[in-house]
């Protein structure tokens, strides 16, 4: 992953993007993770995802690191889930 | 606010280079659990080890059911930069014909009494 991470905005915030299409379990999950712990607190981290695990993966990622997941979308064959950095 | 430790979980890998298909199940969810802040370790023992053995990551792809996947270095590099432990068995070492010399940088060598402190003090102990 480049050190200056691509960013895009969900409402009025930045977000840092983290773009795993393509990409099958567990990449997505451990690519998100990688975000989060990069980000500052309270900071929105979207993750664009083609796996069809990733909706039951990021329910149980956020059960388990209490991160908060913002939204969670469904767009054709893609994934858009939104998360905010929780501590 | 008090932090919660973090959840522990042990998987134990006994399949080797013998059985392409079944070694980088365990590597893959152990990764994710790290992914999820979980504390991870991987015990390798019976066949397990061989997998660690030096050239063997670099060489040996994990198998899909339409040839080969990427080289099972990939998934245990992926779970080890998430913090991930190697732990090998040394009675596992012997089975395979093999000693800490031949195994990868970065695995730490347990005895059973150890392994078995482990898992009582795992919340869960998930094994392959």
């Amino acid at each position: 992953m480049s050190d200056t991470p691509s960013t895009v905005t969900v409402g009025n915030e930045s977000a840092v993007l983290v773009d795993c299409r393509g990409l099958l379990c567990p990449v997505p999950i451990i690519r998100l993770s990688k975000a989060v712990k990069a980000a500052e607190v309270g900071r929105l981290v979207k993750l664009l995802a083609t796996d069809p695990g990733s909706e039951p993966d990021l329910k149980a990622w956020e059960k388990q690191t209490g991160h908060t997941l913002v939204s969670s979308e469904r767009a054709g064959n893609e994934f858009h889930f939104v998360v905010r950095r929780a501590k | 606010m008090v932090e919660e430790a973090p959840r522990k979980v042990v998987y134990v890998q006994t399949y080797g280079v013998e059985a392409p298909d079944r070694m980088a199940t365990p590597i893959y969810l152990a990764a994710a659990a790290a992914a999820m802040d979980m504390d991870v370790s991987i015990y390798f023992t019976v066949h397990g080890p061989t997998m660690l053995r030096k050239g063997v990551p670099g060489t040996v792809r994990v198998r899909k059911f339409d040839g080969d996947g990427a080289l099972i270095g990939h998934f245990l590099d992926q779970a080890r930069d998430l913090g991930v432990r190697f732990l090998v068995c040394q009675p596992s070492l012997d089975l395979n014909g093999m000693t800490m010399d031949d195994v990868i940088e970065g695995v730490e060598m347990i005895g059973g009494a150890a392994f078995n402190d482990l898992a009582v003090e795992a919340d869960q102990v998930i094994s392959f």
